[in-house]
């Protein structure tokens, strides 16, 4: 019999915030391909909207949609300003605040599941572990905890209680935790007291391509006299977006020909803008906003370096995608990333003299530009979703045969 | 006839560099290494290894009659031992007085000068040779290259420099089928007159040599002790005395040659393993069987020359990696860049007759620096993480780009 999992997910491409949504669907195309059948529920925004995922197999993937509010990266303060956007009636259907929504999203996803017959039940991240846990009981089956990002990589260790219980919640219950780095590994034995034994690592797998030799070759030869050092991620706390314009102006002392692009959105916009201003920065530095797929391509093939100088970083796919691009990067020593990317500077996060000096040599010395440009992406053949998923299968026979 | 056993331990310790900055750059701030950090490694590995070691040897070559050794120290970790260990010093010193442990030559900065510059290779060897003649009362016979860096043309350049002995690496490549454990010597051929005359003019010793014989390291035997001593999977697991010593008489040929780091002696091999023990009870093992240890220039001298094979070794080879070649030290792009933008400063660098200039790029010719920068990410790349001080390959080129940048500030003003 082939083997089953029941997976409740929490978002999806093209509907998605953050990596989860892109770390989800790598997964489940990776496991599919491996002969996994998978049963998938997503919460949507509303019952109407169609996330509208396809690909060949999807007769194979029967997703399951359950009507609820949710998206990841909520807060209780951003759901009810989302949830009165929904006419009156409709409010009463996903309740009052995000945590009767979860009872709601759990009731029903655990409810209209109940008829299957899985081999192991998948869930990710704190919104779903309820339905996971109450799922795996049911079908008595081992439950698998996916972790992606904590409430305390995302609120720099200060956690809304409720959500921190719920995450503990879901790794008490779980059978067999899967971290998506051995940083988020050390981050559930020191923070949520969970033994190392029961944590599998999981890297996050990539469907980006090494750049073509065409391109490495073009980087190499192209002289520029203002070279652009990038950011991409929200702007908030946890990215390191403070860090990223401290470097920045260490950089512009130096050498005032640096350009510098900020591309994401979030609450810390204008304190970025003023601290820029106040470093004098207001003529190197360019805040792009959010940025589609197709921009973030081109400001990755542009950028002479990428630097993720996370606080917090789980793992950091955006890591990979500048590495497809030929991009050199840095990264904060604090992220999953730096586990799989041996072709890079790695530093930690307040250490933004270090971050800037790394910047400079980078610029200075082409050899070194160009190994980082072409050695770095030999990790992404490494890490194909294809094999990544059959870690999370070899996890899942070893509950199953035990 | 039981093989002799040839013992020769390399001494090093490289100038690691410190946590430069570009800002630093140009500033007139002189000093590249981590005096703090050199220290620290050095008293380290001095109380794991050097010291206990040394006393160890010191009791067994003066216990047992047919018990030598060999060492080389390079030039760098004599001027750390003045530095930081005048009792390491002093302990080898006291080694070299019993008359029964042989010092080699060789590269006094532990460079790759013989793959790159004839006249610095020239220069570094007879300020080694000079070096050992003043701390150790004796003057070096026989040659080792860095690392054990070898070819033909390396041999005849030691031949002409006037050694009488080289020892290099028995790779099976090489040696297609014959024992490592016998003499053999390079294949004969004139150098270009160019390079004849650079090694003439710098010539460390009097006189050239009329022949040199090469001994090769047995690396099977060598790596059961450097390496696999304590390796819990290997087949061998746990190694005694008796046993290794069967495998030695087991070996055949004329001399067994077991060449290897010093810092195997509880610094790689930790005192917990039972290293020191197992060195312990090796002699009187031999003395039993009627074994004896000798050094190099003890095995030259009984070498019957008329049966010599040839070794014939066209491309370069060492000890280092799985692919004992340059590839440790040499052929991805920082480290190629990083070697060749070092080397190009030569004759600037000797034209302002500045000493501690001279030194600071001398210092940062020692093959580490490119050992650390090397990415071969293979079971290799393992042993390389491992010795490094720095975090990654990356960062050994960022402080190193860094302190040539400077160099070339302090040229240029």
């Amino acid at each position: 019999m082939s083997m089953h999992s029941l997976m409740f997910g929490w978002e999806y491409p093209p509907l998605h915030l953050g990596g989860l949504g892109v770390a989800c669907q790598g997964l489940v195309r990776g496991l599919l391909s491996n002969g996994v059948k998978v049963t998938l529920v997503l919460p949507h925004e509303s019952e109407t909207t169609d996330t509208d995922v396809r690909f060949p197999s999807d007769e194979i993937v029967q997703k399951l949609r359950v009507c609820s509010m949710l998206q990841p990266y909520n807060t209780f303060e951003s759901f009810e300003a989302n949830i009165r956007k929904v006419p009156k009636n409709k409010k009463d259907m996903y309740g009052n605040d995000l945590g009767e929504a979860i009872s709601n999203y759990t009731e029903m996803s655990v409810k209209m599941t109940e008829d299957l017959n899985p081999s192991v039940v998948h869930c990710h991240d704190w919104m779903t572990y309820e339905a996971g846990r109450r799922s795996a009981e049911h079908h008595n089956v081992p439950l698998v905890a996916h972790i992606h990002a904590t409430e305390l990589d995302r609120t720099n260790y200060a956690p809304n209680e409720y959500i921190y219980q719920r995450e503990l919640m879901g790794f008490e219950a779980a059978t067999k935790i899967i971290a998506v780095s051995n940083f988020t590994k050390n981050m559930l034995t020191k923070h949520y007291g969970i033994a190392p034994e029961k944590i599998a690592i999981v890297h996050n797998g990539s469907i980006d391509r090494p750049p073509s030799p065409e391109l490495i070759e073009h980087k190499r030869i192209l002289k520029k006299q203002h070279p652009m050092i990038l950011f991409l991620g929200r702007l908030v706390t946890q990215k390191g977006a403070v860090q990223f314009l401290e470097m920045a102006s260490l950089i512009h002392k130096e050498q005032p020909e640096v350009n510098f692009v900020m591309a994401g959105d979030g609450h810390m916009f204008e304190e970025l803008v003023d601290f820029s201003c106040r470093h004098g920065l207001q003529d190197s530095i360019i805040f792009a906003g959010k940025v589609g797929s197709m921009e973030a391509k081109q400001l990755y093939a542009q950028a002479d370096c990428f630097v993720m100088p996370s606080i917090s970083e789980p793992f950091g796919l955006v890591a990979l995608e500048a590495i497809s691009h030929g991009t050199p990067v840095i990264l904060s020593r604090q992220s999953g990333a730096g586990e799989v990317v041996d072709d890079c500077f790695q530093v930690d996060f307040w250490d933004t003299a270090k971050m800037a000096d790394c910047v400079m040599t980078i610029l200075r010395e082409e050899p070194l530009a160009h190994q980082l440009r072409s050695y770095a992406p030999r990790t992404l053949n490494k890490l194909t979703w294809q094999r990544q998923a059959s870690h999370v299968q070899s996890v899942y026979t070893d509950l199953i045969h035990c | 006839m039981n093989p002799r056993i040839c013992f020769y331990f390399q001494v090093h310790q490289p100038y690691r560099l410190r946590d430069l900055r570009i800002t630093e750059v140009g500033q007139g701030k002189a000093d590249y290494f981590d005096s703090e950090k050199n220290h620290q490694i050095f008293r380290k590995v001095a109380e794991k290894c050097y010291l206990p070691a040394n006393a160890l040897m010191l009791e067994l070559v003066e216990k047992y009659p047919d018990f030598h050794i060999c060492y080389s120290l390079s030039g760098v970790f004599m001027d750390q031992c003045k530095e930081y260990g005048p009792d390491v010093l002093e302990s080898f010193q006291k080694l070299a007085a019993t008359g029964k442990v042989e010092f080699l030559a060789e590269t006094y900065y532990h460079s790759l000068a013989s793959v790159v510059s004839l006249e610095e290779y020239c220069e570094q060897v007879t300020k080694h040779v000079r070096t050992t003649e003043e701390l150790f009362g004796m003057t070096p016979k026989v040659f080792r290259n860095t690392e054990l860096i070898y070819n033909n043309e390396i041999a005849q350049i030691a031949r002409l420099m006037g050694f009488n002995g080289i020892i290099a690496e028995g790779a099976d490549s090489h040696l297609e089928g014959r024992n490592p454990n016998d003499l053999f010597r390079p294949p004969t051929f004139r150098l270009p007159a160019e390079q004849e005359k650079i090694v003439r003019a710098n010539r460390p010793l009097q006189k050239r040599a009329r022949d040199i014989a090469v001994l090769l390291k047995n690396y099977k035997l060598s790596d059961d002790v450097a390496f696999r001593f304590s390796d819990k999977s290997w087949v061998g697991y746990p190694l005694d005395a008796g046993t290794f010593t069967d495998w030695l008489m087991q070996s055949g040929g004329k001399n067994a040659n077991l060449f290897m780091d010093y810092e195997t002696f509880g610094e790689h091999q930790w005192e917990d393993t039972g290293i020191f023990d197992f060195l312990r009870e090796l002699p009187a093992i031999w003395q039993e069987r009627g074994i004896q240890a000798v050094t190099p220039s003890q095995v030259i001298a009984d070498w019957k020359k008329e049966h010599t094979h040839e070794y014939d070794v066209h491309e370069t080879i060492s000890w280092a990696d799985m692919e004992r070649d340059l590839s440790a030290w040499t052929g991805n792009h920082i480290q190629d860049a990083a070697l060749s933008s070092i080397y190009a400063l030569e004759s600037q660098v000797k034209g302002t007759g500045n000493k501690g200039l001279i030194e600071a790029w001398r210092r940062l010719l020692t093959s580490d620096h490119f050992y650390y920068m090397c990415t071969k990410y293979w079971s290799d790349g393992d042993v390389h993480k491992y010795f490094s001080p720095y975090d990654s390959p990356y960062e050994a080129y960022r402080r190193y780009s860094h302190a040539l940048a400077d160099l070339r500030s302090r040229l240029s003003a």
